[in-house]
């Protein structure tokens, strides 16, 4: 069985939000106020004029981090939230109650609550709209214009994220936690 | 039980006080079911709860009534399981209290809640065993049977062995639900101010003076301040009680403050140094919560009941802010910590404030306590009754 993850280029990433765009629309994600899935985090340039860091400014393209040991999922009184069987975090909307529990829950920001399902919603890698169709890229992914991000099976030795992370360095966010996030940022 | 017909049940003397209380009562209710009605019509846009806080008013005003009934229960318990003779006397009036506000508890999680049938079924068919909040949930659905059962062989079929055994076991549910509320919010590794051991134990302490405050408050309005001996000699110890009590919630605090701030852990240190700045703490919670009734119970060495009852309303107040304090605080620190467009302001500490449904629900709850409050009242006698214990 595959073990989804995505590896991220994030200082190939030049603020377009395309994938913003494209996850919106592939998921049909609402055009309202804290309605997303995806988002691009800027970190603003450092320094003082006339000395600033144009280094120091960079873009991070995040999302939900599909963790191995998701906050989120341990703290679901129903068990809506719950693991696919390629590892991914996913949300049964006829078991969520609506307690947002989880929003407290999760470190990352990932979740918010869709105002169609009146349950709360999260990035998928698209497994219903892309995946179940025979896709093998997100649609983030797909549409990116530098490439910054690539979606793959992680237990695949030959796949290209696993090639990717076996060749550089990278890290991840607030792994601190214990939550062993699957997103991984190249280096 | 008592046998009351309809005009007795709605007619009491018309003095200033009662006639305040009425109109408090009724105007709190409206504002309730007026709250339930805006809700049902627009759901959580009525609410002014956000992605970044997704919690707000009515999560603190449940975790106020549930905080209320397991002090109540625990203080009852004093007399009522632990055989101690001058406190057998509240035993009824602080079971009937329970009930009261754990019930007003769910009517307002009730309208918190997205989907709470979904909740009743799911949470028996996929319980989620590592989830505290299914713990509490159900827990506390265990302790009300408990203490109905408890309530009903104390003041409708007395049967002192039976009401004792029930006393027990709402006890001890309700000290493990209370300290599984404590855990929603203990268990949150997202959220360094919360995380830890603090709230599970801080509830069950804040729960006795929550519980002892609303003795004041119920006998003062009771006895209008004149209080027989046999009273003013409960409440004495009670105040020694609650005194004690204080003393220790304000050791624990000051350490939990030192601890956070200790060393400048990022989030944790920035975050509580945050919330103890703000007026909902160092007046809210501190000055009306703990000083005022601590000072008065301090300086007339517990001697002064009135004025102690005077200060369980301001401790009152102060425990509405606690509760308001844990869930906003627990919230303050922004989990996204990058801007997210050119047009937007980096990160900042999360805003949030009440909106008019979110108050008209949660302090409508307490018109719903104290109108089941003067029913039970009414209908049940809740003073310990002439024969029992001997």
């Amino acid at each position: 069985m595959a073990r989804y993850g995505m590896a991220l280029n994030y200082k190939n990433c030049i603020n377009c939000r395309a994938c913003e765009s494209a996850c919106k629309e592939e998921n049909g994600v609402l055009l309202l106020p804290d309605h997303y899935r995806i988002w691009v985090g800027v970190k603003e340039a450092e320094g003082e004029y006339p000395n600033i860091s144009i280094a120091s400014q960079t873009y991070h393209p995040s999302q939900c981090q599909h963790c191995e040991n998701a906050p989120c999922q341990l703290v679901c009184p129903t068990n809506a939230t719950h693991y696919s069987p390629e590892g991914m975090v996913m949300v049964d909307p006829t078991r969520c109650i609506l307690c947002t529990y989880c929003i407290n829950a999760c470190p990352y920001d990932a979740r918010y609550v869709d105002q169609r399902t009146m349950t709360v919603d999260k990035c998928t890698f698209c497994s219903d709209t892309r995946l179940a169709n025979g896709e093998t890229t997100t649609a983030c992914q797909a549409t990116c214009p530098t490439k910054v991000r690539v979606f793959g099976d992680l237990d695949d030795p030959n796949s290209e994220i696993s090639q990717l992370l076996a060749k550089h360095e990278y890290r991840q966010v607030k792994e601190h936690l214990g939550t062993k996030p699957k997103l991984f940022y190249i280096l | 039980m008592n046998a009351i017909s309809l005009k007795n049940l709605f007619s009491f003397e018309k003095t200033p006080l009662n006639l305040l209380m009425a109109f408090v009562t009724v105007a709190l209710v409206a504002a309730f079911f007026a709250g339930a009605v805006i809700y049902i019509l627009h759901g959580h846009h009525a609410y002014n709860v956000t992605r970044q806080h997704p919690w707000g008013l009515l999560i603190s005003m449940y975790v106020f009534f549930v905080v209320s009934s397991t002090g109540l229960c625990i203080i009852s318990s004093i007399g009522h399981v632990f055989g101690i003779k001058e406190f057998q006397q509240i035993g009824k009036r602080a079971i009937a209290g329970a009930i009261i506000t754990i019930s007003s508890g769910f009517a307002v999680i009730g309208l918190e809640i997205g989907h709470p049938v979904t909740m009743l079924i799911y949470n028996v068919l996929t319980p989620g065993l590592t989830s505290a909040i299914w713990w509490m949930g159900t827990l506390y659905g265990l302790y009300l049977t408990f203490i109905c059962l408890e309530f009903f062989f104390l003041a409708i079929k007395e049967n002192h062995t039976l009401s004792k055994i029930f006393g027990i076991c709402g006890l001890l549910v309700g000290l493990a639900a209370h300290s599984n509320l404590g855990a929603v919010f203990g268990f949150l590794i997202s959220r360094p101010s919360a995380n830890g051991v603090f709230y599970p134990v801080y509830f069950i302490l804040s729960a006795m003076i929550t519980g002892c405050y609303l003795i004041f408050l119920m006998y003062g309005f009771k006895y209008k301040m004149n209080f027989p001996e046999k009273v003013r000699v409960m409440l004495v110890k009670l105040s020694k009680i609650l005194g004690m009590l204080l003393a220790v919630l304000i050791f624990f605090e000051a350490w939990k403050i030192l601890t956070a701030l200790y060393g400048d852990m990022p989030e944790r240190a920035a975050t509580i140094m945050h919330a103890i700045k703000h007026p909902n703490f160092w007046f809210g919670e501190l000055t009306l919560g703990m000083l005022i009734p601590f000072v008065v119970i301090l300086v007339s060495n517990a001697q002064a009941i009135k004025a102690t009852v005077y200060a369980s309303i301001t401790g009152m107040v102060g425990i509405f802010f606690m509760r308001y304090g844990l869930v906003h605080d627990t919230l303050l620190y922004p989990m996204t910590t990058l801007k997210r467009a050119e047009y937007q302001l980096a990160p900042s500490f999360v805003d949030y404030f009440p909106s008019a449904t979110e108050f008209m629900i949660g302090f409508g709850g307490i018109g719903l306590s104290l109108i089941m409050y003067y029913f039970a009242d009414k209908i049940f006698n809740l003073d310990e009754s002439e024969h029992a214990h001997h």
